[in-house]
């Protein structure tokens, strides 16, 4: 089996160390195009079922003129078990898995030493972009039992992880008393606030971990933290806020008024798993782009083309990071609406998106459904 | 027309309990007996055309149940001949007539575009009343066709027998109003709509027939499939079955199950159905699909070509539809749109043997009658409550699952005369 090929290992490195959000968008995708393609073929020599799915596909991924054309795999294969693996038990150094909600099997993806060293470099420059380079005070909201390592690895503590490259020191403000029921270690994130005062700082926690946790049991005591330049990040998606009723303007008013900073410094990123070393922070204009090695492409779910602007779809992510499984593009369970092809004037190029909510669950079907019949046999063993 | 004229969109109780007094009274008033309402019947489903209705699914099948030909065997078949009439019969030294049950509730699918009509024409045919609650999304549907029976309805004899309510299903006071008001009920739908529903309080003397939930499949043996002359005309047949109500109804094939055939070419099968599915999508192509629906169809193409070394699939780079092909007699998870599953077995006795019941419908291809009987015979007794040949999937008639259509909502009365000294 051939490893990838020089050239093409060239070519990512190019993407990766070069402008991240610069490129004119056509050069970019051509670019990645390639690499990309190069990485299907590479990725079909080593797993079998995945060539079959290749080959099935419409559209012949050698002869495709763009990257909608290339075979994506839809995000719920990545829950299989064992995962997709494109490398030897021996060398996957980290399994990386979903934040799967109850009752659903989280997804998980293998990373070998290469992807997880392209994983961690993709984050440091897409978040490099958003906040500068510098290294300064690192305030996680989360419990000190977020940050251990190892080799199977959660999604909230991945994204934990992903900004150390940017910490002076670390500082979690929550306790563990009970599972999913973390208290604020209130002395902790107070001596933080003292010592950063108006100073440069970076926090981040999960969407709802940060609001529930943090915001709510603050504010209802009056509290202020008044870091007026602390860049807060946050993701893990808005589902449980929304059966909250807290709306995106609202969740960072409450955050900026609790840190004593502007609500623009409070920036959401969409992400997953599936997509290592990609992650798609809020631009100053409310829209997310993709990197230079990675791309975002929104299908119209009647047609799967890529839908006009203005228009909602499924959200497709497509990265040449991993090599270690197929992830070169997925669809994920997301509807998104792209806002422009290029031109934000934020002056990131390409793709514009605002992510819209999750798919929906079908509306109960009628006579032909048969979900809650004696369970069905198991799927036909070929 | 308009919808609100003929659907009246409904906010409460009392509304629903004068409309279910309005609908008695006419009943009352004046007898129609089934050949009466057979004639107007067949005048509205030869009514039933114009560009909308042509695009609204299953109005073709309609048109065909509907008509004379079709409905007088069916009333004859299931109440007797005097029924048509309206006559009494002697019988073992009584008199006997049929009687309608009076106000029939109808609680029609939210998937089958032409459900509430036909529901309401088996109540009708009875000589009952028919209260029928139409979900949001059959709405429009089901107002353009009520406007043909406006039209051809002269005396309105049949529409002051039908009262159609538009609201919520979640408003639980409409709904137990409803049920409240009726003497029957026709109940069709997914397991969580039956059983809630079955739940409302209906008067005790009220009669329920229930359509819940099924699946069903299709079957060829070898001689069929293999024919060269006869391949693409099947395929053609399946693929109507399959595009049919978009795959969600309880008579749509999820899976397709092709008796073994020694030298028989598979792949020029599969891509005779292929064709003939992208020719049923250029003449009947959709204009809206659920975006979990899109995301379920490309997880089962990705699935099943990941989950096993013998598997092939073949669809578009749309979701439009999609051939799973593999082997194997036990029946995969459906997709429940526009998915077909293929599997090879070595005899078709072998997956109709694992039929549980939840088999409704099964559509077959089968040269020899005798061997037709056969699956027709096991079939049967493992559940499956309709045997149809491929194409005919859909054709509504009675019985339907299992049960006659009209002859539940209507009263046997006996009249047993003292004998005259």
């Amino acid at each position: 089996m051939n490893a990838l090929a020089t050239d093409v290992g060239r070519q990512l490195e190019d993407l990766l160390s070069g402008p991240v959000f610069a490129r004119e968008p056509a050069e970019r995708q051509a670019q990645l195009l390639a690499v990309l393609k190069a990485e299907i073929e590479y990725a079909i020599e080593r797993h079998p079922p995945f060539r079959r799915y290749v080959s099935a596909w419409p559209i012949d991924y050698r002869a495709a003129q763009r990257i909608a054309d290339l075979p994506y795999l839809p995000v719920g294969v990545f829950k299989a078990d064992p995962p997709l693996a494109l490398v030897a038990p021996e060398k996957i150094v980290r399994t990386l898995a979903s934040s799967a909600t109850t009752g659903q099997s989280p997804s998980r993806v293998v990373l070998d030493a290469e992807t997880s060293r392209r994983m961690a470099k993709g984050v440091t420059v897409i978040i490099r972009d958003f906040v500068g380079p510098a290294r300064r005070p690192y305030l996680v909201i989360d419990t000190p039992e977020s940050l251990a390592g190892g080799a199977q690895l959660g999604a909230r503590a991945a994204a934990i992880q992903g900004l150390r490259n940017f910490a002076t020191d670390i500082v979690c403000c929550l306790k563990s008393n009970e599972p999913d029921e973390p208290q604020i270690d209130e002395p902790k994130l107070l001596s933080f606030a003292r010592q950063v005062g108006e100073g440069d700082a970076l926090a981040y926690g999960f969407t709802y971990v940060v609001w529930r946790h943090l915001v709510q049991p603050l504010r209802a005591r009056g509290v202020t933290l008044h870091m007026p330049n602390v860049r807060l990040l946050h993701s893990g998606g808005w589902k449980r806020l929304q059966e909250q009723a807290v709306a995106r303007a609202a969740y960072a008013a409450g955050v900026a008024e609790l840190f004593g900073c502007p609500a623009e410094n409070v920036v959401d990123f969409y992400g997953m798993v599936e997509n290592v070393g990609v992650i798609y922070p809020d631009c100053a204009h409310g829209n997310k782009h993709a990197p230079a090695f990675a791309e975002v492409i929104i299908r119209d779910p009647l047609t799967l083309q890529p839908v006009q602007v203005g228009e909602q779809g499924l959200v497709q992510v497509c990265s040449a990071l991993a090599t270690s499984f197929p992830g070169f593009a997925v669809l994920t369970d997301d509807i998104a609406e792209v806002i422009h092809y290029d031109g934000c004037p934020c002056g990131r190029r390409g793709i514009g998106f605002r992510f819209v909510k999750r798919v929906p669950k079908a509306e109960l079907r009628g006579c032909g459904n048969i979900d809650n019949l004696r369970a069905r046999a198991p799927v036909a063993s070929a | 027309m308009t919808t609100s004229s003929l659907i009246r969109i409904v906010d409460s109780p009392d509304e629903i309990a004068a409309a279910a007094a309005r609908l008695r009274e006419c009943m009352r008033s004046r007898e129609l007996v089934a050949r009466e309402v057979i004639e107007i019947l067949e005048r509205w489903g030869a009514a039933l055309h114009g560009a909308e209705l042509d695009a609204v699914p299953g109005v073709p099948f309609l048109r065909l149940w509907l008509r004379r030909g079709t409905l007088e065997p069916i009333v004859i078949q299931e109440l007797g001949p005097s029924a048509l009439t309206g006559e009494w019969r002697d019988e073992r030294g009584a008199r006997l007539r049929i009687f309608p049950q009076g106000v029939i509730g109808h609680w029609p699918a939210a998937n089958i575009e032409i459900q509430p009509l036909l529901s309401l024409s088996c109540a009708l045919l009875g000589g009952n009343a028919s209260l029928v609650r139409v979900p949001d999304s059959l709405m429009q549907q089901t107002a353009a066709m009520l406007a043909k029976l406006a039209e051809v309805d002269g005396g309105s004899a049949l529409a002051q027998r039908i009262f159609v309510a538009g609201f919520d299903h979640t408003r639980l006071d409409l709904q137990r109003a409803m049920a409240a008001s009726v003497d029957g009920a026709m109940i069709w739908g997914g397991a969580e709509a039956i059983t809630q529903i079955r739940a409302l309080p209906f008067p005790p003397w009220a009669r329920l027939s229930m359509f819940g939930p099924r699946l069903s499949v299709a079957a060829m043996d070898g001689d069929c499939w293999a024919d060269e002359g006869e391949r693409a005309s099947w395929c053609r047949r399946i693929a109507r079955d399959v595009w049919q109500f978009d795959q969600q109804a309880c008579s749509s094939p999820q899976s397709l199950f092709l008796e073994r055939r020694a030298g028989a070419d598979v792949e020029a099968f599969v891509r005779e159905l292929a064709a003939a599915l992208e020719t049923e999508n250029r003449a009947h192509p959709r204009h809206r699909i659920h975006p979990a629906l899109t995301s379920a169809i490309c997880l089962a193409r990705a699935s099943w070509l990941l989950g096993g070394a013998a598997r092939q699939a073949v669809f578009p780079a749309t979701p439009d539809w999609t051939l799973l092909i593999g082997a194997g007699a036990d029946m995969p998870v459906p997709v429940q749109g526009r998915t077909l599953n293929v599997l090879l077995v070595d005899e078709l006795a072998e997956p109709i043997a694992r039929f549980d019941g939840a088999v409704q419908t099964l559509g077959l291809a089968i040269k020899d009658a005798a061997k037709e009987a056969s699956l027709a015979q096991a079939a049967g007794r493992n559940g499956v409550d309709r045997i149809v040949k491929l194409g005919r999937m859909h054709v509504f008639g009675s019985p339907w699952d299992g049960s006659d259509m009209i002859r539940p909502m209507v009263r046997l009365v006996r009249h047993q005369a003292e004998k005259q000294s």
